[in-house]
């Protein structure tokens, strides 16, 4: 083996030891039972934590996450519209799934930071009031409790029937 | 006392002098920006800046508080209350000001002049790697905003044509209600 590939190898295997990062997905826990890894599972959490493109890791996502019906609640909304547009104009639409889940692969959009998201269902539209800096995964920081730094889980509508800022 | 022993007496003197300076010999910021006229900066900064996902995180060095973001009393949500508080302004204004202090005096004693000397307007400006990419461009609204204010002169209405061009709801932003013209 040349010492160009005995050094990659040396690269690929120190990235994969970020103790920052396994702490970070293990502290995630594991599946819940009956819930096999694919695009139900992990609902709420942030899925780019994995789905990072890493060596080794599953499929990269550039925008994923998960539609709840309330803030109080954690009922998913499938079918949801989830409409993203970029900085440059550019937009992306995904639908959630039965489990709340929705992604965007970096193989079919990848935004330009910062980005603005709305989402809409049933005739309620909901869009969020500030901007996505940098951050494509919900989860990383809509995080449960709602609290200083925390909005909560993302939400469809409130229970007196408005929408979340 | 052995002439070895005093040898390394005194390169253990030498060494503790320099990790403790005396307090009195620390640096201290000759110039400040305005503090009273950084309202409508702080405004648009934690609003451009300062989403969780960036700089309204307790741990990043220019660290900002705001309704959009991250709040100071622990008490407090994201938009509740919805303007961002006078602690809030207070905790950003400090973050701002002790980034680089000296430099920061330099160029409030100047009057603005030269502003790129900060590292946070070139950031902004794009002209230096920032992790978020450009943020607005030398001489728009945003841009003057922070410029303006460096140099003693704020542009409130800047600030505020800023802040209102960024909001994604537009009129029905609660921030709206927050901008001060």
């Amino acid at each position: 083996m040349s010492h160009a590939w005995k050094a990659c190898a040396l690269v690929a295997l120190l990235s994969a030891c970020d103790p920052v990062h396994a702490s970070a997905v293990s502290a995630l826990g594991g599946e819940a039972p009956g819930v096999r890894t694919g695009p139900l599972h992990r609902p709420g959490q942030p899925c780019l934590l994995c789905h990072d493109g890493a060596l080794g890791d599953p499929q990269a996502f550039s925008v994923a996450g998960t539609v709840f019906q309330h803030p109080e609640d954690r009922v998913p909304v499938d079918g949801a519209t989830v409409s993203l547009t970029d900085v440059s104009g550019g937009s992306y639409s995904a639908r959630t799934n039965a489990a709340g889940n929705f992604y965007v692969t970096t193989g079919q959009w990848s935004p330009r930071y910062p980005m603005i998201v709305k989402v809409s269902a049933g005739g309620t539209t909901a869009a969020m009031n500030t901007l996505i800096g940098e951050q494509g995964a919900c989860g990383g920081c809509h995080v449960d409790p709602a609290g200083s730094s925390s909005p909560g889980h993302v939400s469809l509508e409130l229970a007196d029937g408005g929408t979340p800022p | 006392m052995s002439p070895r022993r005093v040898h390394w007496l005194l390169v253990a003197l030498g060494v503790s002098a320099c990790s403790a300076p005396p307090a009195d010999s620390r640096y201290v910021q000759t110039a400040l920006p305005d503090p009273a006229s950084f309202p409508p900066v702080a405004q648009l900064l934690t609003f451009r800046c300062g989403t969780v996902d960036c700089h309204g995180s307790a741990l990043r060095n220019l660290r900002l508080y705001g309704s959009s973001g991250l709040r100071l009393s622990a008490s407090d949500r994201p938009f509740v209350p919805v303007c961002d508080t006078q602690a809030e302004i207070d905790q950003d204004y400090l973050s701002v000001v002790g980034l680089e202090p000296a430099t920061m005096s330099a160029v409030v004693a100047d009057h603005g002049a030269s502003p790129e000397r900060l590292t946070m307007v070139r950031k902004a400006r794009g002209a230096e790697s920032h992790k978020g990419g450009p943020i607005w461009a030398q001489g728009d609204a945003s841009d003057v905003c922070l410029t303006s204010w460096l140099a003693g002169q704020t542009s409130a209405s800047s600030c505020a044509n800023a802040l209102a061009a960024l909001l994604p709801t537009g009129a029905s932003d609660p921030l709206s209600q927050c901008i001060t013209p």
